[in-house]
């Protein structure tokens, strides 16, 4: 993926249930704090979005400095994946959001079938915190592999 | 860059308002707020002061509809290097604030006003407001010239019409003056510059293109003071003129400055800004104004200016303009890119105010989010900048994010919010529904909030405001210690205190710590003092009103009330009350609470507060007390607690709607079961109401409270002594009882108690109560024997099994003088409930009851004159009375002489007495003790005895047909006839059973002062059960033999017409029996049935081998009479006698035996002999008796 990068699932009640630094970049806390702050805003606008478009994935939909949000709004429970990754690339911008655009969706869709896996699990309470180890691995190799 | 940059912007005149001398500042306030009414002068309003004195350059100005605005800028501004660019941001006038009071000197005012107003070299209007001025200065102030204004005192509206008097006057000489800037500016020669213009070396190139510029930068300029003018019109046409030349020149800043004026000039123009055309129109001039600025950046002066923050500005003014929620997106856009060219702003102080106005542009727009974020921003900013004032901007702009974050201070949510929170839940009877739940922990973004909260710690550290340091480490510990670290708990405990230090004591915060508090219980009052809701009107008035058993909930007086919602408590003035509370600590840190206590809001109610150390990571239940001071509802919605130095609210209904989250998975942890507490039910807080003072009674056992221990069957007398410890007398009062083994209090002095009434405060009563110890059921017996094997000291359970006794009592009816509402309302009663401890050991125990017959031979002499009649003998002496007990007669004989044998065990330490007393059924009534006492058995300790019970005295002396008959006569009938009648006959038999036992008394007594009864009932049922007809009927014969001297009693006797008797008045020989001697006997048959009884009788005789003595060749005894085969009538419950002779041969033992064969017998005999046919005949046979024959001298 690219060497800044902060996914989440946030709840239909606006909680995080599930939180990764899975950029390149070696991890600083304030930094990830940073990543969760610009999230956190994006809410605001993926909330609007999302009623005006019909498409699940919204492709950068906001921005703070060199980070750019994406989203993956599922449909059902109105659960959001939040993407927030650096734009900054060699190849260029373009390319670069193609592909990862690409792999993202891929990996959105895969993501959400893991995630409809962790939804049918009869243990879990919607809207509760993910702490499967499975997801967490699941969720980085992922990450890892679309870099 | 500048703050709250509109499109407007560059219509509006600043005005400089600068303080004056020595002035307080809530005064300064004050004045400059009379200024704020003063934005807008229309032009018609200034005409008067309005002196055209050459041709105005404002051609076109509307004098009818236009207007002045201004901008007052308090404390004045420094020099802007774009001055010359937006003449907008020029200070056009300079208003001084002056308090005469406070500055007498008016010359040192007026001078100090004119050194201040150097400063704003482009300030053409210059004015000093002195206000409330004396009369000295009045006059003196007069001669002071134009620019000083006395305010002279009066009464707001005056003071107000003199202010707008004034603002009119500026306006009219700004006005004036921008004419003769424009008149000055069209006939050339000012040269206007910008930062961005290079003022390094200009090439001859340039200086050509400066002066083709000059003339665009003019117009542009005119343009402008036409806008301050309020002339949009005028504006326009220069800026059009603006256009050309700067397009042409290539002058891209100006050109966008002078498009951007234009836009103004048009929404000036055109007051209906949400036109759809017009908005169309300024997107896309504002978009080309963006691109203008944009393209006038150069590379050569990037590091010293850049024309950027105009470019930001525009994009600002342009998102303001369109700032609508149909436009969110088009605005966030705007915003994002605004906030894109941060990083490229040189100056910090720009950045700030670019982050501030895209926080307050998102804040319009409803994302609120994106405000909290921009604005933690310029928090981030303004921490950079390491000093307190700027720690205290920075603390207030994150106070403005924490609603946004869902970390908002108590103290910043409006008390009725707080109220609609509740409201729901209250009214749900504490339950909420699961949405509601998760509505109240949404966006509870943990990382972020604990940075946010952290934030405004350092901040508020910094700036030095203890209180919001504390509230903020309170907010942050308590909501998220599970994510801090035992040495982060650490820091924000020591934080706390640190804050504390700095805050005077008994500060309150709104934000509480720790603990967390949540109920735990309203323990209701001791049984001692039960409160029972009285029912007036009835006798019984606790009846019906109270759960009286040990269930607090009983399925019928569930049905009873409406509101079941609430639990009801009533707590009593004056008398103390607790509350249960459980407290918290899951944070790594010694918890010392200075004090706790319950905050009531309804002020009837003295709390007493406790100190409480909480170890880490425990929890503790802690109970409240108070005492209720007024008559009245009493709402506790939490606990006051003083902890970290400062008193913070705790109310429970946060904890528990916390513990919900918890369960819903929603927060983090819950506090509780982390400190290892269990779950608890969720406790609703109850309707409480204080009642005026009640009596109350309490009670002691006279002799110790302790338990009374009692071996089973103990029977010990107690007294209880029953007190008021009140301050109203007892006027009614009832004892009953309720409990476990309430059979085993025999009586109570109900009429002491009676008699006391009304018992007065501190009056005492007496109440005698005999307790008779019930028998240890099976349970309690392995109870005891697995507690003795474990070692432990037999310790019998007091608890469940023990009898209570229940006073119900209650004041007068009528509370004196009291409040009138309570007097409709009938004060409630009390209940006293003194469980009578019995602690029963166990005692004698059986091993086992049987019944055992025996037939004694009996010799065959006379009879004794009072054999059978007990009822004519109770005179005799006692040992005499005691043989006729036993019922051994050696001469009479017995028929069936039953016992019941009681095997009993000691396991006790201490020996036992036992004594057995029948009740005699045909004791007369005034003779009720007809009882007999048999000899006393003593068991030792560790042994086992018996006790033998005759049974005799039980006989009928009738054989009835009642047992049998029914049973007989079923024989012949169906099946189901048979069933029932069954039913019946036992159930008769086990009531004759039950009387039969009930007679029989078996008492013990152990050391002095034990004495009680055993429980042999069901001992001696079972014993009973088979043989209870052997028992209880008499044989339907009995025989016995006597000798007979001569016949000369025969004729004398008489038939006992009374029935009971078998007594006959003759005289029946003494001597002995000889061998070789004629010997006369009689046998006498009698019938106990009601039927006569033909019987063929016959009688035999046998020596000691058991041989027939009469049969046979070589017989021993010879006879005369009959001997067999005699058919008899025998009358009923009437006696024949059959004579006859035997003479022995040899001396020694005879048995001589009576039998017969009752001739067709009726059922009742069949039944008793148990024969299985109707065919088998019916033999009796009676007793034994010895003959003994001694040989001739």
């Amino acid at each position: 993926m690219a060497s800044t990068a902060c996914f989440m699932i946030i709840s239909k009640n606006d909680i995080p249930i599930y939180e990764a630094e899975v950029g390149t970049a070696p991890k600083k806390e304030e930094a990830a704090h940073q990543h969760q702050f610009i999230l956190h805003a994006a809410l605001d606008i993926v909330q609007d979005l999302a009623w005006t478009t019909s498409a699940m994935f919204l492709k950068a939909i906001d921005r703070f400095n060199d980070l750019v949000v994406s989203v993956y709004v599922t449909a059902a429970v109105h659960t959001r994946l939040m993407l927030l990754h650096d734009s900054r690339n060699d190849d260029g911008i373009k390319s670069f959001f193609q592909e990862v655009h690409e792999l993202y969706i891929k990996a959105s869709f895969t993501l959400l079938t893991v995630f409809v896996i962790i939804l049918l699990n009869p243990l879990y309470l919607p809207g509760s915190r993910v702490t499967s180890s499975h997801f967490d691995t699941k969720v980085r190799a992922l990450a890892r592999r679309s870099e | 860059m500048e703050p709250d940059v509109s499109i407007e912007t560059s219509s509006t005149i600043r005005i400089a308002v600068i303080p004056i001398g020595s002035i307080h500042l809530h005064l300064f306030r004050k004045y400059t707020s009379m200024l704020s009414n003063h934005h807008t002068i229309p032009l018609s309003s200034i005409t008067s002061f309005y002196t055209e004195h050459q041709k105005s350059p404002f051609s076109q100005q509307p004098w009818d509809s236009g207007s002045l605005r201004f901008k007052f800028i308090v404390g004045g501004s420094p020099l802007s290097p774009w001055e010359d660019f937006q003449s907008s941001r020029k200070v056009h006038a300079v208003i001084g604030i002056c308090h005469c009071p406070s500055s007498p000197d008016l010359d040192a005012v007026v001078e100090e006003f004119g050194g201040l107003c150097k400063g704003y070299s482009s300030a053409v209007v210059k004015r000093c407001f002195a206000f409330a001025p004396g009369d000295t200065q009045l006059a003196d102030g007069n001669s002071q010239g134009n620019n000083l204004v006395l305010f002279p005192p009066a009464d707001q509206r005056t003071q107000e019409i003199h202010m707008q008097t004034m603002m009119q006057d500026i306006a009219a000489s700004l006005l004036m003056e921008f004419e003769k800037w424009v008149l000055q500016a069209e006939s050339g020669g000012t040269i206007l510059k910008t930062p961005l213009d290079s003022q390094a070396s200009l090439s001859s190139e340039e200086v050509i293109k400066a002066k083709k510029r000059r003339l665009g930068r003019a117009q542009k300029t005119i343009g402008d003071y036409c806008l301050l003018a309020g002339s949009p019109v005028d504006a326009n046409a220069h800026y059009s003129t603006a256009l050309e030349l700067a397009r042409l020149t290539g002058d891209y800043f100006w050109y966008a400055g002078a498009l951007e004026g234009g836009v103004c000039a048009l929404l000036m123009d055109k007051a209906v800004q949400k036109d759809p055309v017009i908005e169309e129109e300024v997107k896309y001039r504002y978009n080309s104004v963006i691109v203008h600025y944009r393209k006038s950046f150069t590379q050569d002066n990037a590091q010293r200016v850049s024309p950027l923050s105009f470019e930001l500005e525009a994009t600002l003014k342009l998102a303001r303009f369109l700032c609508r929620r149909e436009l969110a997106k088009e605005v966030a856009e705007l915003l994002t890119a605004a906030a894109d060219g941060a990083k490229s702003l040189i100056d910090a102080s720009d950045r700030l105010i670019l982050y501030v106005e895209i926080a307050r542009l998102y804040g319009t727009l409803g994302y609120h989010r994106k405000a909290a974020f921009f604005s933690r921003q310029v928090a981030q900013l303004y921490l950079q900048q390491e000093n307190s004032l700027a720690a205290i901007s920075a603390m207030q702009v994150l106070a403005l994010t924490t609603k946004a974050y869902r970390v908002q201070s108590r103290a910043s949510i409006p008390k009725h919010a707080i109220s609609n929170d509740t409201g729901p839940s209250v009214a749900d009877g504490g339950k909420m529904h699961h949405h509601l739940v998760v509505s109240l922990f949404e966006s509870q973004w943990s990382t972020l909030q604990m940075v946010v909260l952290k934030e405004i710690l350092l901040s508020a550290v910094r700036a030095g405001d203890p209180l919001a340091a504390w509230s903020a480490a309170a907010r942050l510990l308590r909501s998220y210690y599970p994510l801090i670290t035992p040495s982060g708990q650490n820091g924000l405990a020591s934080a706390l205190n640190n804050a504390a230090e700095r805050l005077p004591s008994g500060t309150h915060c709104a934000d509480p710590a720790l603990p967390f508090v949540r109920l735990h219980s309203f323990p209701l009052h001791p049984s001692q003092m039960d409160i029972i809701k009285r029912s007036p009107g009835r006798e019984d008035w606790w009846a019906g009103s109270a759960p009286s058993g040990p269930f607090i909930y009983t399925p019928f007086s569930k049905g009873d009330s409406v509101d079941n919602s609430k639990q009801e408590l009533v707590w009593v003035v004056g008398e103390p009350v607790q509350v249960l509370v459980e407290l918290a600590n899951p944070c790594g840190f010694d918890l010392l609470v200075n004090s706790i206590y319950l905050s009531v809001h309804s002020g009837n109610f003295d709390a007493f507060p406790i100190s409480v150390t909480l170890p880490p990571n425990s929890s503790k239940v802690i109970s409240l007390s108070g005492i209720p001071t007024e008559v009245g509802p009493v709402n506790i919605p939490g606990c006051l607690v003083h902890c970290f130095g400062v008193i913070t609210e705790h109310l429970f209904k946060d904890v528990e709607n916390l513990l919900l989250g918890a369960a819903q998975g929603l927060v983090i942890s819950d506090p509780f079961r982390c400190c290892g507490s269990g779950k608890l039910k969720t406790t609703i807080v109850p309707n409480i109401t204080v009642v005026p003072s009640l009596p109350l009674l309490v009670s002691h056992i006279v002799g110790g409270d302790g338990a009374v221990i009692l071996y089973e069957g103990e029977i010990r007398d107690l007294w209880i002594s029953v007190a008021n410890a009140g301050t109203v007398p007892v006027e009614q009062a009832h004892i009953s009882l309720s409990g476990k083994n309430q059979d085993s209090v025999i009586s109570i002095g109900y009429e002491a108690l009676k008699s006391a009434l009304p018992l007065k405060p501190g009056a005492e009563v007496t109440i005698p109560v005999t307790l008779k110890a019930w028998q240890l059921g099976l349970m309690d017996l392995d109870n005891i024997a697995s507690k003795s094997t474990s070692g432990n000291a037999i310790r019998p359970m007091k608890d469940a099994s023990s009898p209570m006794l229940m006073i119900h009592y209650a004041g007068p009816a009528d509370n004196h003088e009291e409040l009138p509402e309570s007097v409709s309302v009938m004060p409630p009663g009390r209940r006293l409930v003194t469980p009578l401890n019995v602690c029963v050991f166990q005692g004698l125990s059986f091993v086992k009851a049987r019944l055992l017959s025996m037939e004694i031979p009996a010799h065959v002499g006379e009879i004794s004159d009072s054999a059978h009649n007990n009822s004519a003998d109770n005179t005799t002496d006692p040992s005499k009375h005691t043989d006729r007990l036993v019922k051994i007669d050696p001469y009479r004989g017995s028929w069936g002489l039953r016992f019941l044998e009681l095997e009993l065990s000691n396991p006790t330490d201490v020996v036992f007495e036992v004594g057995v007393s029948v009740q005699l059924e045909n004791g007369t009534i005034e003779d009720n003790t007809s009882e007999f006492d048999y000899p006393k058995t003593r068991i030792d300790r560790d042994y086992t005895a018996r006790v033998l019970i005759p049974l005799e005295h039980f006989k009928l002396p009738v054989l009835d047909g009642s047992f049998l008959v029914t049973n007989s006569q079923s024989n012949g009938n169906g099946g189901k006839t048979v069933n029932f009648s069954e039913k019946n006959k036992k159930a008769e038999l086990n009531a004759s059973i039950k009387n039969l036992i009930s007679k029989i008394k078996v008492r013990w007594v152990s050391g002095r002062n034990s004495s009680g009864e055993l429980h042999i009932k069901d001992a001696t049922q079972a014993a009973l059960q088979t043989s209870v007809m052997d028992v209880l009927l008499p044989d339907p014969l009995t025989f016995s033999f006597r000798l007979v001297k001569d016949q000369v009693g025969e004729v004398d006797k008489k038939h006992s017409s009374n029935g009971s008797g078998i007594e006959g008045n003759y005289f029946p020989s003494k001597g002995p029996v000889l061998a070789h001697d004629m010997t006369p006997m009689e046998v006498l048959v009698r019938n106990n049935t009601k039927d006569s009884i033909t019987i063929s009788l016959s009688i035999t005789c046998r020596d000691v081998a058991g041989e027939n003595c009469t049969e046979g060749s070589n017989s021993a005894v010879l006879w005369s009479g009959a001997l067999s085969g005699m058919k008899v009538d025998v009358p009923p419950l009437e006696e024949i006698k059959h004579s006859f002779c035997l003479y022995f041969l040899v001396p020694g033992e005879y048995t001589l035996l009576a039998a017969a064969v009752i001739d067709d017998p009726n059922e009742i005999l069949r039944a008793r002999a148990r024969s299985s046919s109707p065919d088998e005949p019916v033999f009796c046979r009676g007793p034994p008796y010895h003959v003994r024959v001694n040989g001739t001298l």
